[in-house]
């Protein structure tokens, strides 16, 4: 396969999880207008379940052992409390300021991983940390 | 500024988020992860339905939340798909750190929200920032 059909089969899935994702801080802002963040987050978890169903109904959503299971309910529990602080923020806050702000997450990630899993940084995601602090920075002002 | 503050709040929470990420790919497949990240969502509902006002939402605010979380579910199954297609994992997921650029266009266009120069280039350095940061040279194989 030529490096340009390889590209033509993932690229577009990549841009339409740009799509999707970048719709959900829109409608995070919209809806966050109207409804506070608590049930902001009750709504965002209800509209994940047709989704999840569709993973069960072609049983491609079990294969998990009971590490990944304790796991992925811990992800869970964190991502819906940053979910909250999420939708807090963009009631708050200008959408086009609260997206590339919050988007920042992997520099905590980096840094934990660094210790918790002595995972070690590269020179881009170090030029990265850097960058994030700048811009913050910059936002904060 | 409490926007700011709760922003860090997120940066915070999703930052942890990524750890545990990385540690449940060695357990469990990516589909299975995001059905087991729900049941967490789900672990929370019960504290969030106290002092609830989702009965007294217009259906169009309903709709709108419970379409966030809808949006918020494909972009997450469109980069498993991009993975699945054969994309380097360190070249689509900094690629999909991008997203939050339709954010903006949609929120400039639609929400008439303006931005300071300061603004402008704090975002540009941001998206920058979370490209570089999301970049890995080996990432953990899913079982």
């Amino acid at each position: 396969m030529s490096r340009n059909q390889h590209l033509l089969r993932w690229l577009p899935w990549a841009i339409l999880s740009c799509v999707g994702w970048g719709i959900y801080g829109f409608l995070a802002k919209v809806g966050s207008a109207g409804v506070n963040a608590t049930d902001m987050q009750i709504l965002f978890t209800i509209g994940t379940f047709p989704l999840i169903a569709f993973f069960l109904f072609r049983r491609s959503g079990l294969g998990s052992d009971n590490k990944g299971r304790i796991i992925g309910t811990l992800i869970g529990v964190l991502a819906g409390l940053g979910g909250i602080a999420f939708f807090a923020a963009m009631e708050r806050g200008k959408a086009s300021l609260v997206g590339p702000t919050t988007s920042l997450f992997p520099l905590i990630t980096v840094i934990l991983a660094r210790f918790a899993l002595r995972e070690r940084l590269n020179r881009v995601q170090m030029i990265g940390i850097l960058l994030a602090l700048v811009s913050a920075g910059l936002l904060a002002m | 500024m409490t926007w700011l503050v709760y922003s860090l709040i997120v940066v915070f929470f999703w930052g942890i988020v990524g750890v545990f990420q990385k540690l449940g790919a060695n357990h469990s497949t990516p589909d299975s992860l995001m059905v087991w990240t729900t049941i967490g969502y789900v672990n929370l509902l019960p504290f969030l339905f106290t002092g609830s006002h989702l009965t007294t939402l217009p259906p169009m605010a309903i709709a709108v939340g419970l379409l966030a979380g809808f949006a918020n579910g494909l972009g997450a199954w469109f980069l498993l798909i991009a993975l699945n297609k054969g994309a380097t994992a360190s070249v689509a997921v900094p690629f999909t750190a991008l997203y939050p650029l339709l954010t903006i266009v949609l929120a400039i266009t639609f929400l008439g929200e303006r931005l300071t120069r300061t603004q402008a280039l704090g975002i540009s350095l941001a998206l920058t920032a979370a490209v570089l940061l999301s970049y890995e040279k080996e990432v953990p194989k899913a079982i």
